[in-house]
């Protein structure tokens, strides 16, 4: 390798530094002056609600119907209940609050739909008609928040009559909304939430450069995506770097079929969005200081045609659609940056981010967190230098991490990929506590997510997502035995209901386990 | 032995140390020299025997695992499993106190040694083009240098099976240990079992289920059929066969009962025909897959047929796996069923212990659990002397930091043939030359 690198790193190296500039700018931009003392401080960088309070200049005339987050379908198995009626109070549990403290033993109040108290001891009386939930032994922490997740766009079972993933008709779909994809019947829905997901970031698929808007879900069994629609979240935009829209269009002999084609695309969309907002700014400020003309008349202009995609785009360089971008390889990571400082935007997350640990001051200096899985690797070639190691060392060198899982299979432990890691670095030598591995799972996907504000971590006044765990939930045998969401559970291991998804009834039987039930009677064969 | 593992830890300490300060050439030179170093040491221990003493010993045949015991190897194989009272004097023993000792896992169906990095067709041997390849060996495409194979080992398999995937009659799949530079080193059997698929994607390739079976029936009977014309097939004297000299040849192991017919079959219906299937040749039957094998357990179990199944596989995936559910293993371990646990994968094989580890957590027993990962897959395919710890076993033990089945336990030392094998692998490597940031925060190095 050195021989070649040798000539290619002064390079290299000259490149970046001549980049340098460029890169920082979005971050003294967005975040200012506090930010970046915050930063250098080691704390949190502001919240997402700093970056939706810009004031919007009018990008359209008319409302966005699709902006609007409050539930409006109806709920198939609670029809009337839609709050949290009952107060719950997990008593002698070990609490993990995912902010830094573990209660052993320590309580949970649920009421109203939220957290009303959390703490060590017994906690406060509870009040008349609270249902009060005998913790011994088990283990409670906030939801688990799985921020790349393709249920309901890739549902199962696997058909043809509901693969609606990738809309593979051209490179840049931005104006297309994953949540008119969404099937709520997807079966792998209900197991997710068994396994302690209480929110799921539901993406379109990584085959185009820009697959289109993400919708956050909150998992509640409902008939339509509006009425899942995790309330308050900010709009997220997937887009995908490296192989995949590369291979995709490659074969179908279109651009892109290399990543310089890749970046080349993307640059021009953005190229074009920035002209799209200014001809609505003109438009705007005409209106509001009409021009006479010669005959003495205003100026009628007409407002530009609206195209969802470069509005879409458009909104992303004001900072008001958080960009969710499916990148493996650093070098890719450094290019997909170099497109954002070039237009002004900020990548929330890099997602998969399989080499970060590579640039993880890189990543650390731009406020850029990644989503990503504990050990999977090698699939293709830009998978090919995963380590076990990626989420300790980002979180070591002060990033934001967070576990995903991208698969029905394994959104269904993902307690066991962040136990995994927190391994893979205490053996490195990375220090590590549980709370930074449960933030994996639930405070930093929020953050991902933008719905930080409200979920993953167990404090008062936050969403009442509560998970109720056998045992230590990085332990392989932890079940979660109880999932809480709003402050009512829905979830009860060893009291299984009718399935939530209609597509399996009559199909499925869940007694609880063990013993084992009966098993089939001896048929005839014929 | 005890001494060597202490020096191996020194020099990579050592080693982690220079890189900060070092060029990358001197690390690779520190490297050789400690590798060239170890070599002549290695041998010399060869002659003595290994005691892994005073662990808690995952043994033969028993429920619960024994305790305070020591597990002594020689000349490849395990000499004795017993009390840490009887140590062989002159043993190099390593003290494995507060630790645990299993037989090397088998993963009973995996990629391992066939595939690089699965999307690059070049690196990737598991695409098999045609229906009936039953001459097919996997063998032929073992790659014992495959970066893939320490890593699996690091997770404390010792030997997998290389399956073949492509087809209604697959090939055959080889049964190898994870260490040896070479295909003559590594392969302990190069024919090990013949595949069938008969799942519902394999339906779809030929049509439908009818097809697939008749497809798979017409096979059988022409390989039946040359084994009593063999003199006419060559004088060209027999009605025409479907398949080809050498594909006839392949089948008569399984027509005679002596290699298994691995069968993919996921749906009930689709196993009592499999079961049926079996009866009527006179098969050694095992399934594979097999989501909705717990609604046929007892049938199963009546058949004597071991079921290979990924315990994390619970999704209706497919219109032929409806019914699967998390707790198939449970059950049909519950119902005598024998379970072999697999990861049905290349680069997660390293992974297994997290499968068993799953199956526990979804009802089965921890003994059954571990079982299904040592004893079960030897006795599925008819390995003897793999997957015990008893005497006279093949020397393939793995010591582990705490429970084999849960999170957070590392693998300490791997034993493959009685010899310990570097847990060194291209993920630590470049685990080591990352650890440490040597560049600036603008990415360059």
């Amino acid at each position: 390798m050195s021989n070649r690198l040798r000539t290619v790193l002064p390079a290299l190296h000259a490149v970046f530094r001549a980049l340098l500039p460029a890169l920082a700018a979005p971050i003294v931009l967005v975040l200012g002056l506090p930010g970046l003392a915050a930063l250098a401080a080691g704390c949190d960088p502001p919240r997402a609600g700093s970056t939706h309070a810009r004031a919007p200049a009018a990008l359209t005339t008319e409302p966005d119907p699709f902006a609007a987050t409050e539930s409006r379908a109806r709920m198939p198995i609670e029809a009337e209940e839609t709050r949290q009626a009952t107060a719950v109070l997990v008593q002698h549990a070990t609490v993990m609050t995912a902010a830094g403290q573990r209660y052993e033993p320590g309580y949970v109040l649920m009421s109203g739909g939220e957290i009303a108290g959390v703490g060590e001891g017994d906690g406060p009386a509870p009040p008349p008609g609270t249902l009060v939930v005998d913790g011994h032994g088990k283990f409670v922490t906030p939801g688990i928040v799985d921020p790349h997740s393709h249920m309901g766009v890739s549902p199962v079972p696997q058909t043809l009559g509901h693969d609606d993933l990738n809309e593979l008709t051209d490179p840049i779909t931005a104006g297309i909304r994953a949540e008119h994809s969404f099937w709520p019947e997807d079966a792998a829905l209900e197991r997710a939430v068994a396994g302690g997901v209480t929110t799921i970031g539901v993406l379109p698929g990584s085959g185009n450069l820009i697959g289109g808007r993400g919708v956050v879900i909150h998992l509640l069994p409902r008939l339509g995506a509006r009425a899942m629609r995790f309330p308050g979240s900010p709009e997220i935009l997937k887009m995908a770097c490296g192989e995949n829209p590369k291979r995709v269009y490659g074969e179908k002999s279109r651009a892109p079929s290399t990543r310089m084609g890749s970046v080349r695309a993307l640059r021009e969309a953005f190229t074009k969005a920035r002209k799209y907002s200014h001809d609505w700014e003109s438009w705007a400020a005409r209106k509001q200081h009409p021009v006479k003309t010669a005959n003495g008349s205003t100026d009628e202009a007409k407002p530009p045609d609206r195209d969802l995609a470069l509005e879409t785009l458009a909104l992303v360089m004001r900072g008001d659609i958080l960009v969710e971008w499916h990148c493996y390889q650093a070098d890719d990571m450094l290019a997909a940056l170099e497109v954002a400082g070039e237009f002004g935007f900020k990548v929330r997350a890099f997602h998969h981010a399989l080499e970060a640990y590579k640039i993880r001051d890189v990543l650390v200096a731009h406020g850029v967190a990644i989503a990503t899985w504990d050990d999977w690797w090698g699939f293709k070639m830009e998978a090919y230098d995963g380590i076990p190691e990626n989420l300790a060392l980002m979180t070591e060198a002060g990033g934001r991490a967070a576990v995903h899982s991208d698969s029905a299979v394994a959104g269904q432990i993902l307690n066991q990929a962040a136990g995994k890691a927190l391994a893979a670095g205490r053996a490195a030598g990375v220090k590590l506590d549980e709370n930074d591995a449960l933030r994996w799972l639930t405070a930093n996907p929020a953050w991902v997510l933008g719905i930080d504000d409200q979920v993953g971590t167990l404090q008062a006044g936050k969403r009442a997502d509560v998970v109720v765990w056998s045992e230590d939930p990085f332990s392989t045998y932890a079940r979660a035995e109880q999932v809480y969401i709003d402050g009512r559970l829905i979830f009860d291991r060893g009291h299984f209901g009718a399935p939530w998804s209609d597509f399996e009834l009559g199909v499925r039987a869940m007694p609880p386990l063990p013993p084992p039930p009966p098993l089939s009677p001896a048929g005839a064969t014929p | 032995m005890r001494a060597r593992t202490r020096l191996r830890s020194v020099s990579f300490a050592a080693i982690a140390s220079f890189a900060a300060i070092a060029s990358r050439a001197a690390v690779v030179a520190a490297f050789l020299l400690v590798s060239v170093a170890a070599c002549p040491t290695a041998r010399a221990e060869e002659a003595a025997p290994i005691a892994i003493a005073h662990a808690l010993v995952y043994g033969p045949g028993t429920r619960l695992p024994l305790v305070d015991a020591t597990v002594v190897l020689a000349a490849g194989k395990i000499v004795s499993v017993g009390s840490s009272a009887s140590m062989p004097p002159g043993a190099i023993v390593v003290d494995a106190h507060g630790k645990s000792i299993t037989a090397g896992f088998i993963d009973a169906d995996t990629d391992v040694g066939a595939v690089e990095v699965a999307m690059e067709s070049g690196s990737n041997d598991t695409d098999a083009r045609g229906l009936l390849l039953p001459a097919l060996r996997m063998v032929d495409g073992y790659n014992p240098r495959s970066a893939l194979i320490p890593i699996a080992r690091s997770g404390g398999v010792t030997s997998v099976v290389v399956a073949p995937r492509a087809g209604a009659l697959a090939g055959q799949s080889a049964f190898v240990d994870l260490a040896g530079d070479t295909q003559a080193e590594a392969v302990v059997r190069a024919s090990l079992a013949q595949y069938a698929r008969a799942d519902e994607a394999e339906a779809q390739e030929v049509g439908t289920r009818g097809v697939l079976w008749m497809t798979l029936r017409q096979a059988l009977d022409d390989a039946r059929f040359y084994s009593t014309h063999k003199a006419q097939y060559d004088a060209n004297a027999t009605r025409t066969l479907g398949l080809r000299r050498m594909n006839l040849e392949a089948l008569l192991p399984v027509l005679r009962g002596e290699q298994p017919l691995v069968v993919t079959v996921h749906r009930a219906s689709d196993i009592e025909t499999a079961l049926r299937f079996g009866a009527e040749y006179k098969l050694k039957l095992v399934l594979r897959g097999a989501s909705e094998a717990w609604l046929m357990a007892d049938e199963i179990a009546r058949a004597h047929v071991p079921v290979i199944i990924d315990p994390l596989e619970d999704l209706p995936e497919a219109f032929d796996r409806l019914r699967s559910r998390s707790d198939n293993a449970a059950l049909l371990s519950a119902a005598g069923v024998s379970v072999v646990l697999s990861t049905f994968s290349s680069h997660e094989a390293r992974l297994l212990w997290q499968r068993a580890g799953n199956a526990v957590r979804l009802g089965m027993d921890h003994d059954a659990a571990i079982r299904a990962v040592t004893e079960a897959p030897a006795d599925a395919f008819g390995l003897k002397g793999y997957g015990r710890l008893e005497a006279g076993a093949v020397g393939n033990v793995v010591v582990w930091s705490g429970d084999p089945l849960q999170i957070g336990t590392r693998v300490e030392h791997v034993f493959v043939r009685g010899r310990e094998q570097p847990l060194e692998t291209r993920q630590t490597l470049l685990l080591n030359r990352y650890r440490t940031l040597p560049f600036g925060h603008d990415g360059t190095r």
